[in-house]
């Protein structure tokens, strides 16, 4: 008994020691670790790195795939690569209209087939070398014979039939057909001396101290820790105020929020009403509510087709009457939802176009929208044919009038208003299914046109036409199984395509804008989908250390996620506010909590010892 | 995720080892045993995520205006267009050569991630294991000395209540009352996005960073250590060589410390072992929401990717760190009680 209640002591004891010294040597790993983020940050030439009280703190939990303008496609980097390379023609602050990029005026001939712009004098690259027509011409044919550089902008120049730079400073680009959209607009131009060099660009990362042209140059990236962008002095509207911008990663939006408290960063988007109003009336914090960029809608499965007529899915024959999904508009109260689901944080909607894009957008005066009208709504139904039955159920044809709408399990918001649908259906005798489901098989149901309504939404870009085009019949899956094109909401109505041809060249943007006015109001009284309204970005900084944000477009627009570069390029540190003591008590009291359990580690391992010595 | 390994290779965790049986066979079969889970594992971590809903491309894509050539031309990157079969030999070979393949949002090798990320897991997960052991075990001890007695009922009381504490909840309350309000330390992350230049100060940064996550951590799992330790203490006090023990004239805390716990140790350590995996795959809740970049977080992000390749990679070495752990607990508990490897 002895001799094994001995043995059992020294196991366990040299279990401790193990587990001890173990702990010891991870926590040198983890100094390790520490080490290259550091070292990147120290070889980098810029004041970006240092704890300097001009860096603006981003939060953020956004996926990264690459920083390549070629092939990167998730929204952190897309919107990264705005600020480090300018496009030919950018989106204006005010409505994101077409505006002077590198290119510093441009003209149209031979009836919107040729584009020539001619570039601005003496640009430069951020590392001192001129930039040339050649560039750009580079970068566009790249994306026109490299397949795998097509990835993320190919829609942009599937028009272009060759690109030419017959000078220095001009730009012709030779279309296929004419194009009313300037086609210079949202394709990132990339210095040909840097990327003709690369040995495969499409694998190219391009995550580290990268040459361009926007405002903010990329320092480092790691991955799930932070993305350090330093200031470019030789910008051409002038070098930013602060001297750059450090994205730093938390997963959870509530510790983004604790983080925005505390001063562990500067700046966090994406919040959710709950948030922002815990936010509002925080020491140092400035919240800001903007009109985003986004719809929300419900889709309607109308008839799933592909694009030569096949019907698929298993929509309701029901929705395939245009009166019944008018009916359902009149029976739904957009004012209602988006006072109490979205506690008013955003505006009505019309259409697909949100009112921040006020050159497109459906305005609500239009004389196709119609009014929430319960009334109505049973009357439209009664003269279609459909009789309430025993069960306050409408009936037609023996066909009950019953709807399934997708709603994702993880979303609160769609959960809520699918509760306020509920009754408000019912009350004019359609029954409606509530179906609650992940958001990737509410995806695949959608693309498969396994459903008869979701709720559905797009951020959409300031020229409309990619989002009208993906509305118009030919835009419809190729195959029956949902695959081989992306349409909206499976719309298809060939006077809505005749006359998204027209406005695609329409070169007179008046009469440009008539067209697509037209083509909201058809496609409204269509209801293909029913727009519900158009979000708000809630937003929130450090006013206490940082002043004067852009918004975009300039009238309540919003700050981070702008389709264009101006949210921090005026942004400027608060004189005499310092950096905040960082988190100094954390690292004393870290330490003497090291400290301790060392200490405290060894004691006990020294007292077993002892004890095993003196029972011996 | 976990709790499926969990379920999966909960048969071997209840199996009592087998007694009398020779060496040999017993390592022979706890080791055929393993084999099988991880084979069950590798076969799980290709078809269960191919049945999963949702084209991974119209995913990422989703929101993007993007044609459906760009997407094709994804597809065809990301090896998605090849036959199922074709697939699945891929993720054969590149279980086997122990690479998992390529992640699709970090354009790197999943292996080479999970190398990066599995350090900082430990470094969290085994402090904390090692301070919730220590207090636990101690505990543990102390009130079952004396059962029954106000310390006793405190401790196991307060053990009971964080143990039965969401642990998200506890996360966050943390985050907000020693993060956002108090600023005593960091609101998330593994070090300050300026740490400072020194070796020391590197130190001090990241263990700053870490105790609050710890805190959490040993907070909802020491109470098994507790309990368990507690009550096999309790069970060996009325044994009779603890009465000799006394006879002999030694002091009270020296036949507790000398002579019970020792032999009280033995279920303990077992459940040490069978714990250390379920520890680091329980790391996801607390990794998420103190922003860790560990393999929790990882996880995180693959799932809402989706980002199979990293997904199947974390998966099955998630499954397999259980299965190693389990098949540990086994033999270690072969090797401390003699009764089991008695012939």
């Amino acid at each position: 008994m002895r001799n094994r209640s001995r043995t059992i002591r020294r196991v366990s004891a040299s279990l401790v020691a193990g587990a001890l010294l173990a702990a010891g040597s991870i926590g040198g790993a983890g100094a390790a670790n520490a080490a290259p983020s550091n070292d990147v940050a120290d070889g980098s030439p810029s004041p970006a790195a240092s704890a300097s009280p001009s860096v603006l703190r981003i939060a953020t939990a956004g996926f990264v795939d690459s920083f390549n303008p070629f092939t990167s496609i998730y929204l952190l980097p897309t919107n990264s690569i705005r600020y480090m390379y300018e496009n030919l023609v950018a989106n204006d602050e005010q409505d994101g209209s077409p505006t002077k990029g590198l290119a510093d005026s441009w003209k149209t001939s031979n009836g919107g087939k040729t584009w020539t712009f001619t570039m601005q004098d003496g640009l430069k690259w951020s590392d001192g070398q001129p930039i040339t027509s050649a560039d750009v011409k580079y970068t566009y044919d790249q994306m026109m014979t490299v397949p795998d550089l097509g990835v993320a902008n190919g829609n942009l120049v599937s028009n272009f039939a060759s690109v030419e730079a017959p000078d220095a400073k001009t730009v012709v680009i030779n279309l296929k057909a004419p194009q009313a959209p300037n086609p210079g607009v949202e394709i990132p131009i990339v210095p040909e001396h840097i990327w003709s060099k690369i040995k495969d660009p499409a694998k190219y990362p391009n995550e580290s101290n990268t040459v361009g042209s926007g405002p903010f140059q990329l320092v480092s990236y790691k991955a799930n820790q932070s993305i350090v962008f330093k200031s470019n002095p030789d910008y051409w509207r002038g070098a930013p105020k602060i001297s750059g911008l450090q994205y730093v990663y938390y997963t959870n939006s509530d510790a983004q929020v604790q983080a925005l408290r505390s001063g562990d960063v500067d700046f966090v988007t994406g919040l959710t009403s709950t948030q922002f109003n815990a936010l509002k009336g925080a020491p140092g914090v400035t919240t800001h509510s903007g009109v985003g960029r986004r719809y929300t809608s419900i889709s309607i499965n109308s008839g799933m087709e592909t694009a030569d007529g096949k019907p698929f899915g298993t929509g309701a024959a029901a929705l395939k009457d245009i009166k019944v999904r008018q009916a359902l508009r009149q029976a739904i109260d957009n004012k209602t939802l988006l006072a109490k689901v979205l506690n008013g944080q955003g505006t009505e909607a019309t259409s697909f176009i949100p009112s921040s894009f006020p050159k497109w957008s459906l305005p609500a005066d239009n004389p196709a929208i119609i009014k929430y009208d319960p009334a109505a709504a049973e009357k439209t139904l009664d003269a279609d044919g459909w009789k309430v039955g025993p069960d306050g159920i409408r009936v037609k044809n023996g066909q009950k009038l019953s709807l399934r709408l997708l709603v994702d399990s993880s979303s609160p918001t769609e959960q809520t208003t699918a509760d306020y649908l509920k009754p408000w259906l019912t009350k004019v005798g359609i029954d409606l299914k509530v179906q609650s489901s992940d958001s990737d098989t509410i995806s695949d149901k959608s693309t498969k046109g396994d459903y008869d309504m979701y709720f559905s939404g797009w951020s959409i870009n300031p020229d409309p036409d990619y989002q009208l085009g993906i509305n118009t019949c030919a835009s419809r899956p190729t195959r029956t199984d949902g695959t081989g094109g992306t349409t909206q909401d499976g719309y298809c109505n060939p006077a809505f395509d005749k006359m998204y041809a027209e406005q695609r060249s329409a070169l007179d943007e008046t009469a440009r804008r008539a067209i697509v006015q037209k083509m909201l109001a058809l496609n409204y009284t269509d209801t293909a989908q029913i727009a519900i309204w158009y979000g708000n970005s809630l937003e929130a900084y450090r006013s206490d250390r940082f002043t004067d944000f852009a918004l975009q477009p300039s009238k309540d627009g919003i700050i981070a996620n702008q389709a264009g570069a101006w949210g921090y390029l005026r942004t400027a540190p608060v004189a005499g506010s310092a950096e905040t003591s960082n988190s100094h008590t954390g690292l004393i009291v870290g330490g003497i909590v090291v400290a301790v359990l060392v200490i405290a580690g060894i004691i006990w391992v020294v007292v077993r010892r002892r004890h095993a010595d003196e029972t011996e | 995720m976990s709790t499926a390994v969990a379920s999966a290779v909960a048969a071997e965790e209840t199996d009592e080892p087998p007694r009398g049986v020779p060496a040999i066979r017993y390592f022979l079969s706890k080791l055929g045993g393993a084999a099988i889970s991880m084979v069950m594992v590798i076969l799980l971590g290709f078809f269960a995520f191919k049945l999963l809903p949702g084209d991974p491309v119209a995913l990422m894509a989703k929101e993007r205006p993007m044609s459906a050539a760009q997407m094709d031309q994804l597809r065809a990157q990301l090896g998605l267009n090849k036959p199922m079969i074709v697939q699945f030999w891929d993720y054969l070979g590149n279980v086997f050569t122990l690479n998992f393949g390529d992640s699709y949002v970090y354009k790197q090798s999943v292996a080479s991630l999970i190398g990066e990320y599995f350090w900082n897991t430990i470094l969290l997960t085994g402090t904390s294991a090692v301070i919730a052991i220590a207090l636990g075990l101690w505990l543990g001890q102390r009130a079952a000395w004396k059962h029954g007695s106000w310390f006793d009922r405190i401790t196991t009381g307060t053990a009971l209540v964080f143990w039965s504490v969401p642990t998200f909840w506890l996360a966050l309350l943390l985050l907000m009352i020693f993060g956002g309000s108090l600023h005593w330390f960091p609101t998330g992350g593994m070090m300050s996005p300026n740490p400072p230049p020194d070796a020391l100060g590197k130190v001090l940064d990241v263990a700053s960073h870490m105790v609050l996550p710890v805190i959490t951590m040993v907070a909802v799992v020491y109470a098994q250590y507790l309990m368990v330790m507690r009550a096999s203490l309790i069970e060996e006090m009325g044994e009779d060589y603890l009465t000799t023990a006394r006879a002999k004239g030694l002091r009270e805390d020296k036949v507790r410390t000398g002579h019970a716990v020792p032999n009280a140790l033995l279920p303990t350590v077992t459940l040490v072992f069978m714990h250390i995996g379920g520890l680091i795959a329980g790391a996801v809740t607390i990794e998420t929401v103190f922003s860790w970049p560990g393999l929790g977080k990882l996880t995180y992000e693959a799932i809402s990717g989706p980002d199979l390749p990293l997904l199947q990679g974390t998966f099955v070495v998630f499954s397999a760190i259980i299965i190693v752990t389990n098949l540990l607990a086994d033999l270690v508990y072969r090797l401390l009680d003699p009764r089991v490897r008695a012939a």
